[in-house]
């Protein structure tokens, strides 16, 4: 029981990393659907590194800093080319699906070194994501540079009025968007199931995404949903423990994602929307001219 | 950057020709396979004995030749299945689910008429073989049509709810070719059932029937948009919805309707890919590959900039570039996975192109505001 | 008729003065050789229509434009505010017509946002305190904790203030602070702003356009017209004739309706109409008319009265909340915008490129805007290409539309000519209901005269029109029946020979006053 739960929370870890990111510059106003592009190519960075140099600290920085720069781009081409925002992310996607199948192909197998210790079983990579979810909370809700974030997000206009540039905090956040992308990947791949294969999150990006969506844009409910995300996949892969012999293991494994739909449908209905639909930050996804 | 009185920027391109259209275009993939020089450095041949043999096998060996047709008329099914909702401002990346579903459903028909067996059939082969058609377009019209209502009623996003049906449909795949599944082959080697014969698709000097109507539709879908009221109202949409509103256009049935047209062509894709490719004629345990390469639509699409007919010599580059890709592959030993490099190649550099397309740099005049305003006579305070 | 009353002789240095201002934009002088000055510790109502320069000269005065001439002064010393940053820091602020709010936030989320003060970990303690005692000082109580979105448009109008005054403000500019208020709110305001000036010194400027404003809450006024100042007066030797007539003035009429057309049955009839704005406030109070087919009834209000409002509900484009439409005794209330194309109705917008065009479409794709639903020109579901293409250079050379050829974009036509292809595709139509939103707006002086005439060319032919516009002179000169629209309402329905300049502009300013109604 400790060991499913355990193996949860080491899935949960590489949702809440990548929607973590995802808030952030999301919060700031920017939107990246390329999120799955980021973690694979920063998830190939960091195990090809590893595997190469056999130092785990290197193979995590390749992976962040690989997501930091990819998150750059994504902002150079939202922010100051204002071009649309899903054009750049599903590109960048498809760019890294592509390239990491290709870069990574040689290395597929397992990481040849040593596990990463875990506590009791527990991943320590979950913990430092409690902890991220904690400095995020404070940072966004309880620091003027977090009031300005969430400010550029919801009315730049206002948020420029008051003499804030729009166009720094957003590349700031969407930069640091892209390195928790990258952490997200490399701990996919150095930590969580240290054997590479291609396309190795499945479509986990975009249940990240979706995540940030069911948060309401506020960290701690992301960890709750990134948990419960992370305890509803492990169960899919081990469906005996909870109904055996019901239903092939394929159809469990679709269970996850069949359950998003549904809960994307709740979350946009007018009901919900009146009473919660004021969480999104009011300019996601629009490019901003100032002045 | 400013120099004195003038300034560097990049400001919107304001009209763009056919011509320069076509050269963004044209400079994309040129760039794309400069690029992928990289991707052959570990080659077991000289750069350009590399690309020979990618051009070779998929242009001028017989049997690749065919097999590059084949790959083509699935590509083109999956470019119109991305490009129809991309006139109307829209996104499907949805393919790989409906190109499932719409195996599964032509599938489905046999299965259900109980023909696997050849000795079985009870109707026409031929009828069984429009059922099957008619059936993967539906699955895909109606996966896709699930997604745009979805999006035109309750602007629930596009991209999501596509990339998790994508998902679902492949594990469904998965559970009904797998492990006892119903449409488990008899080898039970983790694939489908293969199609007797009679309900393979007819093929015309090797080439499967679909390939008219991939043909057909490039050609019917570029009258759609230029010709009709309906392909006007489309275009009009995915320009300016508001004003399209303001014009009496629906954004509701609009959207439900461009979904429902793009799902059922990669329901369409789905056919063609396992009850039409000669040594195929199953869903092969290996399926995902196809769902994978139906991201080379999206790019046709988009380097086509919305033109179906001209999406048609882009596919079938794209087709051969894969196949040879892959062929040179095994033959120089190169890593696994230039195809699918290439792929991230293109798109990489159809991003850059887009910029340029859009864009321009220029040297402009500072505006007065920023400068120091004149000073003047004080007069009489 | 008393005329301009000399400036006054002030006894001390006007806190905040302009000198000789000018300031040119492409196309328009909008402010010519102005003076303009302050005095400390009082209202100072800035009055005139749109377009008169009063916003320009605030731009000016609060650093958000730079002039070509001229000179700023503020307590005396010469000035220069290259940003609005400079003009805070020097104890002025601004708050602007549109709020600059982030409604999600609480209001003192708002007041302290971008505040030098208030940086790294957020002291929201320290900083309530600090507006707490803000407010106290002020005389002002509001909710520091209540969301901004949860607030009535006068509350969000405080927060704004607030929050200039937390920032330091002494001199407070309001740019049209009462165009979203409801009455009471107005009362609110205007009493508040009187406190702030007689208890804490600090100086107002108020930027309107409505006369009650003016005389019930400044101690002294400027009247702007076409870019110049036309008077300045203590307000309580002034009465809202004489502002009306300063602000108006007279002007050249163009060609004006001919009175012996014969009118038609009813056509539209309007019952108690009402609707939300897209900020969800009722923005559009119970209107009710009638209109027969071959009259002209003139909408004549400032832009954010409910027109806009009013135009979509009768073109299908936004809901109403209550009150009926019937067209040609049909209910057609809540009949899609194709059925109203259907139905003979014509609708002009005001956006002329964001909604009545499409940009990157060719002059005959744009005339298809207005065609692809119609069976003459849609053989079979395919496209008359032949017929569009005829029909747009019809429309072309009988419109004067300079266009290279029909096949051009329709970003490459200037507003006017944009304007003249819009107007000549929807008449195109015969439309038997034609609303006219701001149809001569941002044209020059041909341009304008040729849409004035062919609106009245629809008329003699039998429409029925719905003409909505600013412009004092154009009502006037097309209307058989004049409506001011003030705050969503009718203030009344007058017949032609009823309505002269000054009773309309009065009323459009918020002025009630008797005449005869329908």
């Amino acid at each position: 029981m400790w060991d499913l739960l355990a193996r949860s929370l080491g899935a949960s870890t590489i949702f809440l990393f990548a929607a973590l990111g995802e808030l952030v510059n999301q919060r700031s106003g920017v939107l990246n659907v390329g999120l799955e592009g980021l973690m694979l190519f920063g998830g190939t960075a960091a195990f090809i590194t590893a595997q190469t140099t056999g130092s785990y600290p290197l193979g995590f920085l390749a992976g962040l800093t690989i997501g930091g720069l990819l998150g750059l781009a994504h902002g150079f081409f939202s922010i100051t080319l204002r071009g649309d925002q899903v054009v750049s992310g599903m590109g960048l996607w498809i760019l890294s699906f592509g390239l990491t199948t290709y870069l990574g192909s040689a290395y597929t197998g397992p990481l040849g070194l040593a596990r990463i210790p875990s506590l009791m079983g527990l991943s320590p990579f979950f913990l430092v994501g409690v902890a991220l979810v904690a400095i995020t909370w404070l940072l966004i809700f309880r620091t003027s540079l977090g009031l300005a974030i969430r400010s550029a997000g919801e009315n730049p206009a206002a948020a420029e009025a008051s003499g804030i540039s729009v166009v720094a905090i957003r590349y700031l956040c969407v930069t640091v968007g892209g390195v928790l992308a990258g952490l997200s990947g490399a701990t996919y791949t150095l930590s969580y199931n240290p054997v590479w294969n291609y396309n190795f999150l499945m479509g986990w990006g975009f249940v990240s995404l979706a995540l940030v969506f069911f948060s309401m844009w506020n960290p701690w409910i992301l960890l709750a949903g990134a948990s419960l995300f992370g305890i509803m996949w492990q169960l899919s892969l081990s469906p005996e423990l909870v109904l055996p012999g019901v239903l092939s293991r394929y159809v469990w494994r679709t269970v996850p994602f069949a359950i998003t739909i549904p809960i994307l449908v709740v979350i946009s209905t007018p009901w919900f929307r009146t009473r919660w639909g004021l969480a999104k930050p009011e300019a996601l996804g629009r490019p901003y001219t100032k002045g | 950057m400013r120099l004195g009185r003038y300034e560097l920027t990049l400001e919107p391109r304001p009209a763009v020709s056919a011509v320069y259209t076509v050269l963004t275009a044209v400079v994309a993939i040129l760039l794309a396979l400069a690029l992928s020089s990289f991707l052959f450095l570990s080659a077991d041949a000289s750069l350009l004995g590399a690309y020979r043999a990618v051009f070779s096998y998929a242009f001028f060996n017989p049997r690749g030749i065919l097999a590059t047709v084949q790959r083509a008329i699935y590509l083109l099914f999956c470019t119109y299945a991305f490009l129809v909702p991309l006139r109307a401002g829209l996104w499907n990346i949805g393919l790989p689910g409906q190109v499932f579903a719409g195996a599964l459903a032509a599938f489905a028909v046999p299965f259900v008429l109980r023909a696997q067996e050849a000795q079985t059939l009870a109707l026409a082969p031929g009828l069984v073989i429009l059922l099957m058609v008619a059936a993967a377009a539906a699955a895909g019209a109606m996966l896709g049509g699930f997604a745009g209502l979805l999006r035109a009623r309750l602007q629930v996003n596009e991209i999501l709810v596509t990339m998790m049906l994508n998902s679902i449909l492949f594990w469904l795949v998965a559970y009904m070719i797998k492990e006892g599944g119903p449409f488990m082959g008899a080898t039970a080697e983790g694939e489908g059932f293969t199609l007797p014969a009679p309900l393979t698709a007819p093929l015309l000097r090797g080439v499967p029937f679909t390939a008219a109507l991939a043909l057909g539709a490039a050609v019917l879908l570029d009258l759609l948009f230029a010709k009709t009221a309906l392909g006007y109202r489309i275009r009009a949409f995915g320009e300016n919805p508001a004003a399209a509103r303001y014009g009496g256009i629906s954004p509701v049935a609009l959207s439900l309707l461009v979904f429902l047209l793009g799902g059922a062509f990669a329901g369409l894709a789905g056919y063609h890919a396992f009850t039409a490719v000669p040594g195929v004629y199953k869903i092969p345990g290996n399926y995902g590959f196809y769902g994978d390469l139906a991201f080379y639509g999206i790019i046709s699409a988009l380097i086509a900039r919305g033109s179906a007919v001209g999406a048609v010599p882009i596919a079938v580059l794209f087709a051969g570039l894969s196949l040879g890709a892959r062929f040179a592959q095994g033959a120089l030993h190169l890593p696994f996975g230039v195809d699918y490099a290439l792929l991230g190649l293109l798109m990489m550099t159809f991003i850059a192109s887009h910029a340029l397309y859009q864009f321009r740099l220029a040297w402009r005049r500072v505006p007065s505001e920023v400068l120091q305003p004149a000073p003047t006579e004080l007069p009489e305070g | 008729m008393p005329l301009t009353l000399p400036a006054d002789r002030a006894p001390t240095e006007p806190i905040l003065a302009a000198r000789g201002i000018t300031k040119r934009f492409p196309g328009v002088l909008a402010l010519d050789h102005v003076d303009f000055e302050v005095q400390a510790g009082e209202v100072h109502a800035v009055l005139g229509q749109n377009g008169a320069g009063k916003t320009t000269l605030m731009n000016i005065l609060f650093g958000l434009v730079q002039p070509d001439e001229g000179a700023l002064y503020l307590r005396g010393q010469r000035v220069h505010f290259r940003s609005p940053h400079d003009a805070i820091a020097q104890g002025i602020g601004m708050v602007h017509q549109t709020r600059r709010l982030v409604a999600a936030h609480t209001v003192l989320e708002n007041i302290v946002l971008g505040h030098p003060r208030v940086r790294g970990f957020l002291n929201l303690r320290g900083a309530r305190r600090e507006v707490e005692a803000l407010c106290n000082r002020y005389g002002f109580t509001v909710d520091l904790g209540a969301r901004v979105w949860q607030l009535s448009e006068g509350e969000r109008q405080w927060v704004e203030i607030l929050k200039a005054l937390y920032g330091g403000a002494k001199i407070l500019i309001l740019d049209e602070p009462t165009s979203v208020l409801t009455p009471p709110e107005v009362k609110t305001l205007l009493a508040g702003l009187q406190a702030l000036v007689r208890d804490r010194g600090v100086t107002v400027l108020l930027v309107t356009h409505k006369l009650p404003v003016v005389m019930a809450a400044s101690h002294r006024v400027t009247v702007f017209r076409s870019g110049s100042v036309v008077a300045r007066l203590r307000t309580g030797e002034a009465t809202e004739e004489i502002l009306v007539q300063h602000m108006i003035g007279r002007e050249v009429a163009f060609r004006t309706a001919d009175r012996s057309t014969e009118t038609g049955r009813p056509l539209l009839h309007v019952e108690q109409l009402s609707a939300f704005n897209d900020r969800g406030l009722l923005a559009l109070r119970g209107v009710s008319f009638s209109l027969r087919a071959g009259e002209v009834l003139g909408v004549a209000g400032v832009t954010g009265n409910g027109q806009e409002e009013l135009a979509q509900v009768l073109a299908g484009l936004r809901p109403a909340t209550s009150g009926k439409v019937r067209f040609d005794d049909r209910d057609v209330t809540h009949l899609s915008p194709l059925e109203r194309w259907r139905m003979g109705v014509g609708y002009i917008p005001a956006e002329r490129i964001e909604v009545a065009s499409i940009a990157a479409f060719s002059l005959v794709e744009n005339t298809a805007l207005n065609y692809h639903f119609d069976p003459a020109f849609t053989p079979r579901g395919l496209l008359d290409d032949a017929g569009l293409d005829q029909l747009t250079r019809r429309i072309l050379s009988a419109y004067n539309v300079k266009a290279p050829h029909q096949y051009a974009r329709a970003r490459h036509l200037s507003g006017g000519n944009l304007q003249k292809l819009i107007l000549g595709r929807v008449l195109s139509r015969r439309p038997r209901l034609l609303i006219a939103h701001l149809p001569t707006q941002g044209l020059d002086v041909e341009a304008t005269a040729f849409v004035r005439a062919k609106l009245l060319d629809a008329r003699a032919e039998g429409a029925a029109v719905l003409l909505i516009s600013e412009d004092l002179d154009e009502i006037l000169s097309l209307s058989d029946w004049v409506a001011p629209i003030y705050e969503g309402r009718f203030v009344a329905v007058l017949l032609r020979e009823q309505a002269d300049s000054e009773t309309v502009g009065a009323m459009m300013a918020g002025l009630q006053k008797e005449a005869g109604a329908r």
